[in-house]
């Protein structure tokens, strides 16, 4: 993803990649802004299915989160060890970063089957609906992230990376703590604020 | 190039004025006939007016800088890159004029949402592809018991009427431009228009938000009666239900109409052999809610959805071309043998979906999930037909 | 303007790749259709999009030629209601989502890096992938005539007849998930375009020497930025309605339809500025050159053009002044919609002045730049006349709003695009457009749109709504010039406007078989991408050159005399161009084309296809996209060193990064 062609130095002053990152993540705050305000509207009315103050495990996904949030700081290690070129250490914290994630995914998995059994299913209600969209989405922007961590490990093992590695492990970096910033909103809003 | 446009604009603007005061559209949206779309006409009139003296203006600034400026073999200019204080002067001006604008259209905004001040209430309930009208019990004007009608909306004049609309399936909007703007009828919403007719006369309206297969075919006309009439049309609604005369061909059709019809339509006090009440089924067979409920039918001027008409065209004239003294007693007089639209009734019993598109085919019953909708084809012999039109001229 | 033959150009065609460290082998011919099928070049791809767009034109122009057969007299047996009802669906669909847009995608594409002199854009393998994804998306939607019939619910699919219970062929399907597709392309392209504009801009180039196409297309990158997304949402729960059972737009599990209109039209608001504004960008560029006089007020026009950027997102609700919003969100929206106005008057204002006090030529472009300011103040005003919520709710869903809105779509953007066409052409392809013929084509349209589309003003204000697949004599109104006849005279009209459109396929089709060759510099132009070629170098320009005013271009021809304050002519094109060869840089370049943005491109149609009849097939092309975007990531866009044929020094191109 780094086709960065120039002929001069960008008029920024900031590298294609990361202007191009910041600009999809601007879109991205739309889509979950979008899906947010549905599950806000929708989220009261369950048309005979759980309420969400019966199924939501409040210490569990506290927990969850968490562990994401620490994900974001394994994430700041990688991009600083890229900016100090230390390939070790590069992997070592894209590693963390990635189980990490896989953890809270991880978790959602199990948070969706418990849900599930307990009689909220995708069409049981709008919450329902509104509710594994939101954290679906949300899931699988996780998913990707990882995916993007791994085969960034695997590309520098075998240093094949096109272009600066700094810049990429930077670019992912800047997605990875979008993605965090947008749990945070999502369990605040989903999550503490009673319906 | 320029002349040409100029005069273009000049024809434009002249044949639409020409032309909305030449023909007598009944859904003209310039001729308000109650004091909500005469709210809105003094609003849009001189809006109009400023929006089509200020497109002259443009169009002749153009016209005059074309000519004016052509090549002439005149220099190349100097390379100026615009006058502020002029740009600035042309941006306050069209600001000001819609500052003007957005007073009075707030003003307009408020009236025309105001329902305290309602005299009389009629829920409307749109449904694919015809409107359902209740009428709840209001003993100040004799509604001692519900009514239920279709197609036709029938209100006494100088009232101020609040129509409380809904939906039983998509989206329809409710709309008799001589008495007011339009309103949506949202599925899981009521929403209000108001409505208020100064003289008795009949406005015709259209469905206007796209709601499926038959969208065109979904009319609506507000029949606005004098207040005597008004009342004499309430009884009418409430009077019982007359059993055919024994032995009548009506009476025939009085039997064909039990086997075929109720189970979507109903008519009020009709009895089945053995007695009981037959009330229509509708959810049975019809997803998006009932038929039309078809008592008194003949009292109206129009079926299916107001697409057709019950009168036939010489009678259906002399109502519509009716002053508006003697417009009231004339719809009153409702549907009798002479003046019913044989043809378009008769076609209508043969094959209903061929004249008005409905997913009333059983073919489609099973992509639909057993939920299709409108009158299907019922395969009525022709003499069934007679019969069945025998019997809704008895439904007076 | 003499002709002056140019010596060969100094600096060789930029030599192809042989090989890559990627998944496969780099593509390495550069001719025949590979060289158009994998190519990474913004030209091609502006070609190709703007090839798309045409296709996607007559398509839409046929659908909308049958609606108005259809409609010519009373009781129209032309179409069945279920046919009708598809055929005006598609037809506002194919017209915007992929004919204006991706008209608007080819002119951007090709002009927007020689407009700030750069030789790409940012992202080059993503701008393919953006015209591919847009086409494979295009031809996804119309996939569904041929299986079960279009989707019929109308371009604004309000929900809940666009559910599966009142739209049960698959027709809606196809139209969502292929809208997702053509916004994952024009998503891909703003933000190639938006750090394309950001970054890459020639030296000296600050925002406000910028051209203004440049401009007014970088606000519609931002436009598309935020207002995709929106519709991505809207469009997600209404799959996930018709496809996996959810319950978005169901009354009975108590929702709300109204969120469907919210979304849409907050998406759709947005829209109609992104549909509109490069039109205006690309007549701003025409009018000061046949003006000879610089745009008047650019900084005005600048903002003026931000501002409805801005206040675009807050006008949404205008569209649904019947919706039952209540009264205070209809005065507000009210209001804002009156706001808008101002900034698009200060445009129209601005185009006026900049022809005043001028030295106007009337090219075939200049004629099209005309006929828009004076037909999109018609539907610009009109627009005014909707501001005012309660003559709307008379106005709205009735012809009025049909004629509205084509005199600002079809007086707006598409005279823009046909200006752009004329002014362009030789530009993009060394030829020469027939002036005689684009007169005809001018003329035709003009009369042929105000025929169509004047008389639906009346129509509407005399009741006629729309989406109707027939209308009655019974309230078409007595006299002569009753419904019938404006009916009958829109149906006439559309006939002329097509024979308008004819004669410019007519054009292109006479002066390409009998080429007249385009002078360097035919409309003695203002901006960086006259200083090249016709059409120009695969990598752009010779030397990237340093920019010091707006309007460059002119001011390296033309000084002004300090005492008499007129122009005169200090150097030819030729001259400058000449100038530009002899120092032209010895180390371009150029991105490599690629096989990736096509195969993923590809996926996009195979995975949404198994959505509607087979999970099997999605996961076919998941497969597909994870093998392109490794090939894609493990391949640089510019291929090393190594990968260079004869890489003699002196002759070939180096490296420079």
């Amino acid at each position: 993803m780094t086709d960065v062609t120039h002929d001069h130095a960008s008029s920024t002053g900031i590298s294609n990649v990361k202007l191009g990152m910041w600009a999809f993540l601007g879109s991205e705050c739309l889509l979950f802004g979008g899906l947010i305000s549905t599950y806000m509207l929708y989220r009261g009315r369950v048309t005979g299915g759980p309420r969400p103050s019966q199924i939501f495990d409040i210490p569990f996904t506290s927990v969850s989160s968490f562990i994401l949030l620490m994900s974001s700081l394994t994430m700041v290690l990688a991009v600083s060890a890229a900016h100090k070129e230390d390939d070790r250490k590069i992997n070592l914290w894209l590693t963390v970063t990635a189980l990490l994630g896989a953890t809270f995914v991880g978790g959602q998995v199990y948070e969706f089957t418990a849900f599930y059994k307990e009689g909220l299913g995708f069409s049981t209600s709008l919450f329902g609906s509104s509710f594994y969209t939101l954290t679906g989405f949300h899931g699988v922007h996780v998913t990707v992230g990882i995916i993007m961590l791994m085969s960034l490990v695997g590309i520098l093992k075998r240093s094949k990376v096109p272009g600066k590695k700094a810049e990429v492990v930077e670019m992912i970096g800047l997605y990875w703590h979008f993605v965090d910033i947008v749990w945070i909103v999502i369990f605040t809003l989903v999550y503490l604020i009673p319906v | 190039m320029h002349k040409t446009l100029k005069s273009a604009v000049v024809v434009f603007v002249g044949s639409l004025v020409a032309a909305s005061c030449a023909t007598n559209a009944p859904q003209d949206t310039w001729q308000p006939k109650g004091p909500n779309a005469k709210l809105i006409d003094d609003l849009q009139q001189p809006v109009f007016a400023v929006a089509g003296i200020i497109g002259l203006i443009v169009a002749a600034a153009v016209t005059y800088t074309v000519i004016k400026y052509r090549d002439r073999g005149q220099p190349i200019p100097e390379q100026t890159h615009g006058k502020p204080a002029l740009e600035i002067t042309l941006t306050v001006i069209p600001a000001l004029i819609l500052a003007v604008v957005a007073v009075f259209t707030f003003g307009a905004i408020f009236k025309l949402a105001k329902t305290d001040d309602t005299e009389m209430i009629i829920n409307v309930t749109g449904q694919q592809w015809w409107w359902e009208y209740d009428y709840p019990v209001q003993n100040e004007f004799g509604i001692t018991s519900p009514i239920i009608s279709s197609g036709q909306l029938v209100m006494p004049v100088g009232t101020k009427v609040l129509l409380r609309e809904t939906s039983r399936d998509v989206i329809h909007s409710y709309w008799i431009p001589a008495l007011n703007g339009k309103r949506d009828a949202v599925p899981g919403r009521v929403q209000t228009l108001r409505l208020e007719a100064d003289e008795p006369g009949i406005y015709a309206g259209q469905c206007t938000e796209f709601c499926g297969l038959s969208h065109a075919n979904m009319r609506m006309e507000a029949v606005a009666l004098s207040k005597e009439d008004f009342a004499k049309w309430v009884a009418n609604q409430q009077a019982p239900y007359v059993v055919p005369a024994k032995d009548s061909l009506a009476q025939q059709g009085e039997t064909v109409f039990l086997n075929q019809c109720v189970r979507c339509h109903q008519v009020n006090g009709l009895m089945r052999a053995d007695g009981t009440p037959a009330i229509a089924a509708p959810d049975e067979n019809v997803w998006s809610g009932a038929a039309p409920n078809l008592s008194h039918l003949m009292s109206r001027n129009t079926f299916a959805g107001a697409a057709f008409d019950l009168l036939s065209k010489k009678c259906r004239d002399e109502v519509w071309g009716a002053p508006s003294n003697v417009v009231g007693a004339k719809y009153l007089a409702g549907v009798t043998e002479d003046c019913l639209n044989q043809k378009d009734l008769r076609a209508w019993l043969r094959n209903a979906p061929e004249m008005k598109p409905m997913y009333a085919n059983p073919a489609d019953l099973e992509i639909s999930n057993g939920k299709y909708r409108g009158m299907p084809y019922l395969a009525l012999s022709e003499d069934d037909i007679n019969k069945l039109v025998a019997y809704l001229l008895t439904l007076k | 303007m003499a002709i002056i033959e140019r010596p060969a150009p100094t600096v060789p065609a930029v030599v192809t790749p042989t090989s890559t460290y990627g998944v496969l082998k780099r593509p390495v011919s550069a001719t025949g259709w590979r060289s158009w099928v994998f190519t990474v070049d913004h030209k091609k791809i502006g070609i190709m999009y703007g090839a798309t767009a045409m296709f996607f034109f007559i398509v839409g122009g046929v659908e909308a030629l049958l609606i108005r057969l259809q409609l010519a007299a009373p009781n129209g047996k032309v179409l069945n209601a279920d046919l009708y009802n598809q055929m005006f669906t598609m037809h506002a669909t194919t017209m915007v989502f992929l004919f204006v847009m991706p008209m608007a995608a080819a002119f951007a594409n090709y002009f927007v890096p020689l407009q700030i002199g750069a030789r790409d854009v940012a992202f080059p393998r993503l701008n393919a992938f953006s015209f591919w994804a847009l086409l494979f998306g295009g031809i996804f939607l119309n996939l569904a005539w041929f299986l079960g019939g279009a989707a019929d619910g109308g371009w604004f699919m309000y929900a809940p007849n666009s559910g599966p219970v009142f739209s049960p062929t698959n027709g809606v399907d196809f139209w969502a998930l292929g809208l997702q597709i053509t916004g994952i392309a024009s998503l891909a392209g703003a933000i190639n375009l938006i750090i394309t504009v950001l970054n890459m801009r020639a030296p000296g180039m600050s925002l406000m020497k910028m051209p203004i196409f440049t401009w007014m297309i970088t606000v519609v990158q931002f436009l598309l930025l935020f207002a995709v997304p929106v519709i991505t949402v809207a469009l997600f729960l209404l799959s996930f309605q018709r496809n996996f059972g959810a319950r978005f737009f169901d009354v009975a599990a108590g929702a709300d339809p109204l969120l469907w209109q919210h979304l849409f039209w907050i998406f759709g608001h947005p829209e109609v500025y992104i549909l509109i504004l490069p039109s205006f960008g690309i007549i701003s560029e025409v009018l000061p050159v046949f003006s000879r006089k610089p745009l008047f007020g650019y900084p005005f026009v600048v903002f003026s053009g931000a501002a409805i950027g801005f206040v675009g997102w807050g006008v949404w609700a205008h569209h649904m002044f019947a919706s039952g919003l209540g009264p205070v969100s209809v005065a507000v929206f009210s209001l804002t919609t009156m706001a808008i106005a101002v900034p698009t008057g200060v445009k129209i204002i601005n185009w006026t002045l900049t022809m005043w006090g001028g030295k106007l030529w009337f090219t075939t472009a200049m004629k099209f730049a005309i006929g828009l300011i004076v037909l999109f103040t018609v539907g610009g005003l009109s627009g005014v006349t909707h501001s005012v919520a309660p003559s709307d709710t008379q106005q709205t869903d009735t012809y009025y709003i049909v004629a509205h809105f084509h005199y600002v779509l079809f007086g707006g953007a598409v005279l823009g695009i046909f200006s752009g066409f004329y002014y362009w052409w030789p530009k993009v392809f060394g030829k020469m457009l027939n002036e005689k013929l684009g007169s005809w084509n001018f003329w035709l349209m003009i009369i042929g749109l105000n025929l169509t589309f004047g008389p639906m003003h009346i129509l509407g204000l005399q009741g006629q709504p729309r989406r109707m697949y027939r209308w009655t004599e019974a309230r078409a109104g007595e006299g002569f010039f009753n419904l019938a006849f404006w009916n009958m005279i829109a149906s006439i009209g559309s006939f002329i406007l097509t024979t308008g459109i004819l004669m410019f396929l007519i054009n292109v089709w006479v002066t390409w078989r009998n080429p007249k060759k385009a002078p360097l510099d035919p409309w003695d132009a203002r901006s960086l991408e006259w200083m090249t070629t016709n059409p120009p170098k695969e990598h752009n320009f010779d030397v990237i050159p340093t920019v010091h005013h707006l309007d460059e271009f002119f001011h390296r021809k033309y000084e002004e005399d300090a005492t008499t304050h007129t122009m005169k002519q200090v150097a030819t094109a030729e001259e400058l161009m000449a100038e530009q060869e002899r120092n032209a840089d010895k180390h371009i370049h150029m991105p490599s084309p690629s096989y990736w943005p096509i195969v993923l491109a590809f996926a996009l149609p195979i995975i949404t296809f198994g959505i509607i009849y087979s999970y099997l097939i999605s996961v076919v092309g998941g497969v597909i996209v994870l093998f392109a975007a490794y090939g894609w990531a493990l391949e640089s866009s510019t291929a090393p060193d190594s990968d260079f044929e004869n890489n003699t020094p002196g002759t070939a191109l180096a490296i420079h990064d």
